[in-house]
């Protein structure tokens, strides 16, 4: 099964990154969409289908909480697992975006078998 | 020692997100290495906000910097402009911040400012000075707050 990714984040660079974490993974990754903030990430959304996001924090315009709080109130976007990649690890933080209806947290500096890990486990299931 | 601790952590930090983040081992921390000239470097500075609020900067040789730049995309090192080296020493900087908050305010939520390049001549002096594979004295962190950082420990027991 090749899933089909979205990463949002402000910076090309940790874009670039996290595709090539996805490739050294291991991750069968069929398509992988970037969106600049959450604005950017709910637009293409409108057009694309996805089986994860992966998603920063502090953005611009919509930021990842309001993306996952956007995300929560769509009923067809509801059930997309997603993943906040950030920073802060606090545990405040982690709290709070699961409140929000993040479903898994990575936080950085991270190894692409981490980001494995959590792949297969939000993904892994439902395709088994 | 509330500065051991946060020295510790900078050290700890810096170690994690270069191994893991950018695939360089950092070599032993160098306190007498000799200064560069400033337009040798590079230097990032992040603001944050938490209890205590304070930044970080961090500063690195220009050649190095555009060396781990490279590994961190995934490209050769000539590929990339000066403003994308920034952009990354922008995101190394933010993780390092991100990591050092982390581990000394982790009883709290702290907020990080978008990191900026900055003038490597007007920044702090720096509290640790590292080695890495490319060159000597090749990174540099400095960390101000407004008020002393103490262990989660500490802060518990007070």
């Amino acid at each position: 099964m090749a899933y089909r990714v979205l990463i949002v984040d402000d910076s090309p660079a940790m874009r670039a990154f996290v595709r090539r974490a996805i490739r050294l993974s291991g991750v069968d990754v069929a398509d992988c969409f970037e969106a600049g903030n959450g604005r950017e990430a709910l637009a293409l959304l409108a057009s694309q289908s996805v089986d994860v996001i992966l998603t920063d924090i502090n953005m611009p315009e919509m930021d990842g909480e309001q993306l996952l709080e956007r995300l929560q109130s769509e009923e067809s976007l509801r059930s997309i697992p997603t993943v906040v990649i950030s920073t802060d690890a606090t545990r405040h933080r982690i709290e709070r975006l699961t409140q929000l209806g993040a479903c898994g947290y990575i936080a950085k500096p991270f190894l692409p078998e981490n980001l494995r890990e959590v792949l297969e486990r939000y993904l892994g299931a439902p395709y088994a | 020692m509330p500065e051991d601790f946060l020295h510790r952590a900078m050290h700890e930090s810096l170690v994690d997100v270069l191994e893991k983040m950018f695939f360089i081992s950092i070599l032993d921390e160098t306190p007498d290495a000799a200064p560069l000239a400033v337009r040798e470097e590079i230097a990032v500075r992040v603001g944050f906000e938490g209890k205590p609020s304070g930044s970080l900067t961090l500063l690195l040789n220009r050649l190095v910097a555009r060396s781990i730049a490279g590994d961190f995309v995934g490209v050769e090192p000539e590929e990339l402009s000066d403003s994308q080296v920034g952009e990354v020493m922008c995101e190394l900087a933010n993780m390092i911040c991100g990591s050092v908050l982390s581990r000394v305010e982790s009883a709290v939520t702290f907020r990080l400012n978008a990191p900026e390049i900055v003038d490597p001549g007007q920044t702090p002096a720096a509290a640790a000075t590292y080695s890495a594979p490319l060159g000597p004295a090749a990174i540099k962190v400095a960390m101000v707050t407004e008020a002393p950082i103490c262990s989660p420990a500490a802060e518990y027991a007070s």
